[in-house]
């Protein structure tokens, strides 16, 4: 094999994702009917920014080595801290601050801090205790959960203060703000994972913790940072779901952590962690996205969605192990 | 005996009843080759790890350099300029050879204050130590886990010769590697030597201590069973202090 051939067809591995997007971009736009829209795009964009968010902070986790399931009480929880201050009708208090735009720094932060506390706590028990990631973010997820119940009393707050609503509804070239910070999330995460030392370390400690802390490199301080900005992802998320649904429910969210994990295992992440990127996981969110769409404009029930998602992420498994076996003969 | 480099006084390790380490004394000079020798389970990989800080000793000292030394972490170890290369590596098989070559010690420039890794530089650098080495791997950015277990075992010998620092602990660096391979390293070893490093090979083969060491140190049983110049001793000597049969030459360094 000469050299050209053999970068084109690494260069196809490494980006696999990316390909399965645009291949099946094209299918649905050549057999469904108004599939190809520019509209239809944005939206598919759109509708996956919080699904996105969500998705950086568990692979980070699982990239080097570990695992969180807490992601989608911890957005549920800040979503809710957020819609209970910043809401004026059902259990919102309604608090006002001046000028109005304070409240979008200040429960962007509150939602950050809640997650970022929450991730501190489990990069703790699990790095300095040594517990399983696995136990501890299980506990997490369901006391976090529980968590929203009891600080909601199982109602919503609605009617989410305009200035933060403004996120929502305000566009810029066609895709609304969250939209874009979810964009500048991926940008802004794939260029610290891809090349910064730190993002490096996180990748090595993931394909070897032995060998890493060998080296010198404080694994327990990159591994608890790793959790805490899974947890403040999470957070921002959460922030961004109730600017969404403009306000809070107690089962905001529910189920959008299976999804994150589809669409992390469809980009290319490996469970064992070490494997994987960013961007990947984009494109995986976003072929989630467009399967959904694909699925509701051909009026499929909903239910589809669910198998056909389970089927992709067997479909991605077994894609990653033909992958290996092709890299292997390659090197 | 030139300078001595480090220490061990008494050194034991305990692991719940078990002694591991009952006390072990000897010195490593600057510039010296010590071949550590001694039987399956004999203490020879617990001892170093103590000193390249990967397990705290039960008892005992060090002095490194002739100051009080004793390494809470890896990272400690390092800072003060000791190097080891461990028996099962210590690669990261999901990342390219630059990216091990540099693990933890990564070259960044600042982008707008942020550290950014220096790719170029680092390739650069990997390259020309490769290169010096006479080791032959077809793509740096290829990732270690699609190499053969000798080149892999060759990075990580280059990692060492590159980063030098004062002391290095090899053990059983040679495993994976052939013939040719290893008649290099142990030119390595002995050019590291010449630099003014101390050295620690443990080694199963009795043949590459003799051709690479100063000085043989037998371990048996937690203990020092023999510490004598390479020229003063003989293979069958030293085969006898590892199964114990003779005490020749035995005894703690004095």
């Amino acid at each position: 094999m000469n050299p050209r051939t053999r970068h084109a067809l690494e260069f196809v591995l490494d980006n696999l994702v990316w390909f399965m997007l645009l291949f099946v971009l094209v299918v649905f736009s050549i057999f469904i009917p108004n599939y190809f829209q520019l509209g239809i795009f944005a939206n598919i964009i759109e509708a996956s920014s919080v699904l996105g968010v969500m998705s950086i902070g568990l692979a980070l986790v699982i990239i080097a080595g570990h695992m969180d399931l807490s992601v989608e009480s911890v957005a549920a929880l800040s979503a809710m801290a957020v819609g209970i201050l910043f809401c004026s009708s059902g259990i919102g208090m309604g608090v006002q601050l001046h000028p109005e735009w304070l409240m979008v720094p200040v429960s962007l932060l509150l939602a950050l801090a809640v997650g970022g506390l929450i991730g501190a706590f489990n990069g703790y028990l699990v790095v300095k205790v040594k517990m399983s990631a696995f136990i501890i973010t299980l506990a997490s997820y369901i006391w976090v959960r529980g968590l929203v119940l009891v600080v909601s009393g199982g109602r919503s707050a609605q009617d989410l203060a305009p200035a933060i609503r403004w996120f929502g509804i305000q566009r810029l070239i066609g895709l609304p703000l969250t939209a874009w910070i979810a964009i500048a999330c991926f940008v802004i995460f794939s260029l610290i994972m891809a090349r910064t030392p730190f993002g490096r370390h996180l990748v090595m400690i993931g394909g070897n913790e032995t060998a890493t802390f060998r080296a010198g490199i404080r694994v327990n301080r990159n591994l608890i940072i790793a959790f805490v900005l899974a947890g403040a992802i999470a957070g921002l998320a959460g922030w961004l779901l109730a600017i969404r649904t403009s306000g809070a429910t107690a089962n905001l969210g529910v189920g959008l952590l299976f999804n994150a994990f589809a669409a992390v295992v469809i980009g290319g992440v490996s469970l064992k962690g070490g494997v994987g990127t960013l961007p990947g996981v984009y494109a995986g969110v976003l072929l989630l996205s467009a399967i959904n769409t694909a699925i509701n404009l051909m009026g499929l029930p909903a239910n589809f969605t669910q198998v056909i998602h389970g089927l992709l992420v067997l479909a991605a498994v077994l894609l990653d192990a033909f992958k290996q076996t092709i890299r292997q003969r390659l090197a | 005996m030139n300078e001595p480099l480090l220490v061990l006084d008494n050194v034991t390790k305990n692991y719940g009843a078990i002694e591991a380490l009952k006390g072990i004394s000897f010195s490593i000079g600057k510039g010296e080759v010590v071949a550590l020798l001694g039987d399956n389970g004999a203490g020879k990989s617990t001892l170093v790890k103590i000193i390249a800080g990967g397990l705290e000793p039960t008892s005992g000292r060090m002095l490194f350099e002739g100051k009080e030394f004793l390494a809470r972490s890896p990272a400690e170890a390092k800072a003060a300029g000791i190097e080891t290369v461990y028996q099962d590596l210590s690669l990261c098989t999901n990342v390219d050879v630059v990216a091990n070559f540099f693990m933890g010690r990564e070259i960044t420039r600042k982008v707008l204050g942020i550290p950014v890794l220096d790719e170029r530089a680092m390739e650069a650098v990997v390259g020309k130590a490769l290169a010096s080495a006479g080791t032959r791997i077809p793509s740096l950015r290829t990732n270690v886990e699609h190499l053969s277990g000798g080149q892999r075992q060759a990075i990580e010998l280059n990692r060492f010769v590159h980063w030098g620092g004062k002391l290095v602990l090899l053990d059983e660096p040679f495993a994976a590697l052939g013939v040719e391979q290893t008649r290099r390293g142990l030119d390595m070893i002995r050019q590291v030597a010449s630099q003014g490093i101390g050295v620690v090979i443990i080694t199963h083969i009795m043949q590459q201590a003799f051709q690479v060491a100063d000085r043989i140190v037998v371990i048996r049983q937690g203990v020092v069973a023999g510490d004598v110049a390479r020229n003063k001793t003989s293979p069958d000597a030293v085969i006898n202090m590892i199964t114990g049969e003779t005490l020749a030459g035995a005894g703690p360094a004095s």
